[in-house]
């Protein structure tokens, strides 16, 4: 049971009438990861989450979270029993105070931590006797994150958990969860286009795009596996067409002919240098420019 | 800890109502000495039709307080103050918290839907029985003040017809929030329907002697001392069914 995923789906589909947000993803969480889930807006991040929590049904595929089915009323109740969740908007009930809606939430979780709702409250600096409607946004965000995190969930899925937040609060929230990933054995799923606080907390991601995953793996062998070849020649840089597999793009500038490799750039260094170039240059590529040459390959 | 969150969300509109019936039940009894020194001219009021009719009834009912006390609250004041309040309550729910995104927060609790509709419907249910009942005691309360009795069995009796005939009202709003995203169209669809019931029931009132309204106020009762149990049986398991098709159309929604 150990290395059954968190999250578990195939082949996952969602329509809302004619639109498909999602068609056909397939994506699995490691227990005890930070996943990241990568995604332009519109891509099917928010859509794949309310599937897994029951908030929305399937159209086809499966979902499953702790191995229950996702779309099956009871297993839904199970799994929000040992999820936490943020969502994209953090709109909580504006009738109730801080506090009341603590304590609301709490009634729900046998497993609830009031070590960790006192430290919270003191250390997001929680106003408890104010209404949830007069909080700012990040006021919101870090309530909304205390309360998921107090849960003494097992999953945290948090979708785009620091939108609109400005840097220092994005820093706080990022530091918060980081901090409570350390303490325990917790599973982290969050969605998010921010990719530089993806590249900062997150160990595994998933790039979706058009409501498929077209990349997902470990960040280390992901960063480790990509590479920008490129190549300066003293003309017109060449048409030119690679044979070696793991070519993601090929993009031509002037003199000069940039290849995008996914699969680590020896295998398409021969074919490179058989181009007569006077310069080749391989160098790491970041997640963002991974992100983008991925997606952008999507177009 | 759902039953806290439906008594946050709709406790203006109970204590609204709660205050707007009371003022109502103080002042019918209240009213009723003045009603008594203007009997002697009843008889001088010629209107012709249902109108005429009703006013000569109501005069003839006035002249003891039991009747009086039945044809200006129970079959009058309380009987449209309450249905525009059982709309009301019964308005708004999940689907509306999903235009303001709350929705999903309470969506993510370990609760199923049906759960949460269920805790919002009896919540609601409970809150139209203290605005039925809490008002028509205190009648019963007030009447020594105005020389008269008024017995707590007929408060409760008319009470509970005017509540389990009138729930129906309340499902429908409940059912329509379901539907609607906003609490104004359930609350208006059913108010309409309750007007159009009211009216269709005047018309056929001389040819068919059931209605709506009058399992509400509780004629029955009141001209036989026995409660219309197969009306209030009918009008409760419409309500019931009402409630089983809200929780099955919120089952299926996709938030």
């Amino acid at each position: 049971m150990a290395d059954q995923p968190v999250i578990d789906v195939a082949g996952l589909r969602k329509d809302y009438g004619p639109i498909a947000a999602v068609r056909g993803l397939d994506l699995q969480v490691p227990r005890g990861s930070i996943y990241g889930f990568l995604g332009r807006n519109g891509a099917g991040k928010t859509t794949t989450i309310k599937v897994l929590l029951g908030m929305a049904r399937p159209t086809g595929g499966s979902a499953r979270v702790f191995g229950l089915a996702a779309d099956a009323p009871d297993a839904s109740v199970e799994i929000r029993r040992r999820t936490g969740f943020v969502s994209e908007d953090k709109e909580l009930y504006d009738y109730m105070t801080v506090d009341e809606i603590v304590r609301f939430t709490a009634g729900f979780y046998p497993r609830w931590r009031r070590d960790l709702e006192a430290r919270y409250l003191r250390a997001l600096e929680l106003p408890a006797p104010a209404k949830v409607k007069t909080l700012s946004r990040g006021t919101r965000t870090k309530l909304a994150l205390l309360l998921a995190l107090c849960r003494g969930a097992e999953l945290l899925v948090l979708d785009e958990p620091t939108a609109g937040l400005d840097p220092a609060v994005t820093e706080q929230v990022l530091q918060a969860l980081v901090g409570h990933v350390a303490q325990g054995e917790t599973t982290i799923f969050f969605s998010s286009h921010q990719i530089a606080e993806v590249e900062q907390i997150a160990d595994r991601i998933a790039i979706v795009d058009r409501g498929r995953a077209v990349l997902a793996g470990a960040l280390d062998d992901l960063r480790e596996s990509f590479r920008r070849v490129q190549l300066v020649f003293d003309r017109e840089a060449p048409q030119a067409a690679f044979r070696a597999a793991g070519v993601a793009r090929v993009r031509r500038q002037g003199r000069v002919l940039t290849v995008i490799a996914s699969g680590g750039a020896e295998s398409i260094l021969d074919e490179a240098r058989a181009l007569g170039p006077i310069s080749v240059d391989v160098a790491p590529v970041t997640l963002k420019e991974i992100f983008l040459e991925t997606v952008a390959t999507e177009d | 800890m759902l039953w806290y969150k439906a008594w946050l969300e709709t406790r203006w509109r109970f204590l609204i109502g709660l205050a707007i019936l009371t003022a109502s039940a103080c002042g019918t009894v209240f009213v009723y000495p003045q009603v008594m020194r203007l009997l002697p001219l009843a008889p001088s009021i010629s209107v012709d039709g249902e109108l005429g009719r009703r006013v000569q009834e109501a005069v003839q009912l006035s002249r003891e307080y039991r009747g009086y006390i039945w044809s200006q609250w129970f079959r009058q004041n309380l009987i449209q103050t309450w249905t525009v309040f059982a709309a009301l309550l019964g308005a708004g729910g999940l689907l509306s918290q999903s235009s303001g995104g709350a929705a999903l927060y309470t969506l993510s609790m370990p609760a199923s839907r049906s759960r949460l509709l269920g805790v919002r419907a009896a919540a609601g249910l409970a809150e139209l029985f203290v605005l039925a009942a809490a008002p028509s005691l205190l009648i019963t309360l007030l009447s020594p003040a105005v020389g008269d009795r008024y017995s707590v069995v007929d408060a409760l009796a008319h009470s509970a017809c005017l509540f389990f005939g009138g729930a129906l009202f309340f499902a429908l709003a409940v059912l329509l929030s379901t539907v609607f995203a906003d609490i104004w169209r359930p609350l208006l669809i059913a108010l309409a329907l309750a007007a159009v019931v009211a009216i269709c029931e005047q018309f056929v009132r001389e040819v068919w002697p059931y209605g709506l309204f009058r399992l509400m106020s509780g004629e029955a009762y009141f001209r036989t001392g026995r409660l219309p149990w197969p009306g209030l049986l009918i009008t409760s398991a419409a309500a019931t069914a009402l409630l089983y098709g809200a929780a099955s159309s919120i089952a299926r929604r996709d938030f």
